[in-house]
């Protein structure tokens, strides 16, 4: 077994990440304006909590930062500070701080405080300076127990005849009865009775009954007098005094009979909860306790019953789901074993197609079973690495903090969907390219504070941030409400780049994707945020190494929204099985475009060595699979073959010549890079139904490097014509 | 058979860490007859069921704190003897002073050492 400590440790670093989760949470929920009182309780708690857990490793730094931040949140709690826009930002930056530390504990590096220093002394400000450990002053005497150990065998293992242990929140509630007789000034005065009893009903459980007996008949009832009084029965932790205090303003025009029932019982709880500003039992809590252990309060038959309002539901107070942590490793292992199931499966099927049997028989119907379990069992497992975004989003939450505020814009970022589960690896991968695209948009995509107020709209610009299931793929999309993509001045910095050229006639969306086009990065365009030397090209191609698309749209005036479609999962792909020199190969048919069984005008030559492709009066470079694998030299005649026409990264087609298409599958990815190393051209490999195996190809990869011959040097040279058709 | 043998234990912290960290520490002991609850409303309820010699709380726990945990269990005549010893970050007056009140055995601060945790066991239910 591994250093259990270490393994300690580790799941310290996991539970730090959704310690600083609910701490993300909270701050965005006093940002929105949804706090209850219960909200900075939980702020506290994270930090606590990982200021504990990073004492019991000796992370010093990390203690002394969580101590800080947590004594001025403890100032919050304790309602000696009110929260406002800047602590709420420094707050923000507090958290971003504690991540940080976290991080760096976790890998071992140690941090530079200097750069936090702002923060630091901020926080500092914030600290009383009274504030000290009181431990010193604390007397206590341990107490020892005396132990009874056979006796606990005795115990019964049952609830039953146990005692009301765990009365929780009502077992040290004490009832009261309240008698509310109001008199007629108490209406003159403009004093509304339901108010008060609603005010109670926030201080505990209340049965209320109303005395109707005083109302006369109908023809002797003076419409503005009062004959009613009330009977109140209260459940509450609070005494007697809080009891009276709802009715100080009626004092004097009103009689109130305040009378205990049953047994009284100490408020302690109650009393350290309000001392302490710790947190009451939780009201969600309370009820759970009642089922596991029936309280033996009698429950006179209510009129009315009121209870304090219930919380409005939030996903704090979800009951925790029950999860396992399991190791990634063995989440792959079990990925890769229902691949296997699949491809048995497929074989399976084969077989028995070739044994001849008909139809209709058992062995077919039970093989039908079998092939639907197996892909209910594959998308089960595809799923248990699935995450929600929600730990990406709330990384950009940050990087749009940071951006605004170093580039001087206010901006907001909205997230929706943030529970939307994608595959662990895509979310991983997906980190840089949308830090990128976040920076891009409050750089470029937002105008500054001024312009937007000139143009009509709030100064503060909103970027949207959101994630959604679309036929079975995830889209993600920014979007701003900037300007909209500025296209003359795009167009001339692509024409001044030698990208497009001088007379393109180029429609708006053209125009819009030069932004993806390798080199368009330009140095006017550098900033500080989003110069780094990368431009949306890249972007662009970790897109698409997920197996991901992205698009982008714009309207001039109202904003740029980019989107970002990804496949479920890395593990099975959509692919075209081709035929090439008696080979059999897959190519993943989100990379394919169109295909096209070749006849003899569509080809034609180019140089010595090389041919291409002539579609509707555009001529498209012709890459031989056979002769590019190295299964063959270039054939005499393509008749016959068969294009796939495929869209490289930087918008330009080309085709790659196959014998034949075979089918359409979904395949489940084996990689080569653990046994081969990286291989120009290839991504992965796959097993087919008849257990041959069959390489996965990297068009785009296979295009870069392409040396294009597909004429053998022999052959008679016909120079390009025109492109007739 | 030695008094670590016998002894039961229950570990409530909301946070698996120190859950895991004390755990490891009893088991050092040699206690090994240790239950864990993630809040006091589940420790309660496992204590209905396997009931304990011991009970070795975190203070800031959300639903039920350390405290008021204790009160629970004081208040119920099965469970009133237990032992109680209270983990908290701070150990100030109030807190400490409550939890006298209240019948609390011992306390640990934290960050603690293995040999903190049990001295002040050992302080409750003698040597292990």
């Amino acid at each position: 077994m591994a250093d259990p400590m270490a393994e300690i440790k580790a799941s310290f670093f996991i539970e730090c990440d959704e310690l600083l989760e609910a701490l993300q949470d909270g701050l965005q929920l006093i940002e929105n304006g949804e706090q209850d009182s219960d909200t900075v309780n939980v702020i506290f708690r994270a930090v606590h909590s990982i200021k504990g857990g990073a004492g019991a490793f000796g992370l010093t730094q990390l203690v002394d930062f969580a101590h800080r931040f947590e004594t001025v949140l403890d100032e919050l709690r304790a309602d000696r500070m009110q929260i406002d826009q800047s602590l709420l930002a420094l707050f923000y930056q507090c958290g971003d701080v504690l991540s940080d530390l976290v991080r760096e504990s976790r890998d071992g590096v140690a941090h530079d405080i200097a750069s936090v220093q702002p923060v630091l002394t901020a926080l500092d400000q914030l600290i009383p300076a009274d504030e000290e450990d009181t431990d010193d002053a604390v007397d206590f005497q341990p107490m020892a127990v005396s132990l009874d150990l056979p006796d606990l065998d005795d115990m019964p293992l049952t609830t039953d005849g146990l005692p009301p242990l765990a009365g929780g929140p009502d077992d040290t509630a004490k009832t009261y009865l309240i008698r509310f007789v109001p008199q007629q000034a108490l209406y003159t005065l403009g004093n509304e009775p339901v108010f008060l009893l609603s005010a109670l009903s926030e201080l505990g459980t209340v049965q209320v009954s109303c005395d109707d007996n005083a109302v006369p008949p109908l023809e002797d009832l003076d419409p503005e007098a009062g004959y009613l009084c009330w009977e109140i029965q209260i459940q509450t932790t609070k005494d007697e005094a809080c009891l009276s205090e709802v009715f100080e303003f009626v004092e004097g025009i009103c009689t109130l009979e305040i009378t205990t029932l049953g047994t009284a019982q100490p408020t302690l709880c109650d009393s350290i909860g309000a001392d302490l500003a710790i947190s009451p039992p939780d009201p969600e809590v309370a009820p759970n306790l009642e089922l596991a252990l029936p309280s033996p309060a009698p429950s006179p038959s209510p009129v009315t019953q009121a209870t304090a309002p219930a919380p409005a539901n939030d996903t704090r107070r979800e009951a925790p789901r029950a999860t396992v942590r399991v190791e990634l490793e063995r989440v792959d292992r079990l990925v890769n074993l229902v691949g296997e199931l699949v491809i048995n499966q497929a074989m399976l099927s084969q077989s028995v197609d070739a044994a001849g049997l008909s139809a209709n028989t058992s062995v077919h119907t039970g093989l039908e079973e079998f092939l639907q379990l197996t892909r209910d069992i594959q998308e089960s497992v595809m799923l248990i690495r699935a995450q929600p975004v929600k730990s990406l989003f709330q990384r950009m939450s940050r990087i749009v903090r940071e951006a605004s505020r170093d580039i001087g814009k206010s901006v907001r970022l909205r997230t929706d969907g943030e529970n939307t589960e994608v595959d662990k690896t895509v979310i991983e991968r997906l980190a840089d390219p949308l830090t990128h695209m976040i920076r891009n948009a409050v750089d470029h995509g937002l105008e500054t504070d001024a312009d937007r107020v000139a143009a009509g709209k709030p100064a503060e610009g909103t970027i949207e941030l959101t994630a959604a299931h679309r036929s079975g793929r995830v889209v993600i999309e920014v979007r701003d409400d900037g300007n909209g993509i500025n296209r003359p001045k795009v167009q001339s910095i692509a024409i001044s780049k030698g990208l497009v050229p001088k007379d393109a006639d180029l429609t708006d969306s053209e125009i819009d994707n030069l932004l993806f086009l390798p080199g368009f990065s330009t140095a006017t365009e550098v900033s500080n945020l989003s110069g780094r030397g990368v431009g949306m090209d890249v972007v662009r191609s970790a897109i698409q190494a997920l197996g991901g698309r992205i698009s982008i749209a714009s309207t001039p005036g109202m904003g740029t929204t980019f989107s970002i479609s990804l496949p479920l999962t890395l593990a099975v792909l959509d692919g075209m099985v081709v035929r090439v020199a008696d080979q059999t190969l897959l190519v993943p048919l989100n990379a394919i475009l169109e295909t096209q069984t070749l006849s003899a005008n569509d080809i034609r030559a180019f140089g010595p060595e090389t041919n291409v492709i002539c579609i509707r009066d555009s001529f498209v470079a012709m890459l031989d699979l056979g002769a590019e694998l190295g299964y063959r030299a270039p054939l005499q005649s393509y008749v016959g073959c068969v294009m796939l026409l495929v869209a490289t990264e930087d918008g330009s087609k080309a085709a790659i010549i196959v014998d034949a298409i075979e089918d359409q599958r979904q395949v489940v990815i084996k990689g080569l890079q653990d046994s081969y190393g990286r291989i120009p051209g290839i991504a992965a490999a796959t097993i087919l139904g008849d257990g041959q195996i069959a390489l996965i190809l990297d068009p785009i990869d296979l295009i870069a490097n392409s040396e294009w011959r597909t004429r053998p040097p022999s052959l008679e040279q016909h120079e390009v014509g025109a492109c007739n058709g | 058979m030695a008094l670590r043998d016998q002894l039961r234990t229950i570990v409530v912290d909301d946070m698996s860490t120190s859950r895991g960290l004390i755990t490891q520490a009893l088991e050092g002991f040699g206690i090994r007859q240790v239950e864990t609850a993630v809040d006091g409303t589940s420790a309660l309820q496992k204590i209905a069921t396997w009931p304990v010699h011991l009970v070795i709380s975190d203070m800031n726990m959300p639903g039920m704190n350390g405290l008021q945990l204790l009160h629970a269990l004081r208040s119920a005549p099965k469970t009133k003897g237990v032992g109680f010893l209270l983990i908290t970050g701070k150990a100030d007056r109030q807190i400490i002073e409550h939890g006298k009140r209240l019948g609390m055995n011992n306390f640990v601060k934290k960050p603690f050492e293995p040999d903190d945790l049990r001295k002040a066991v050992e302080a409750i239910v003698g040597r292990l």
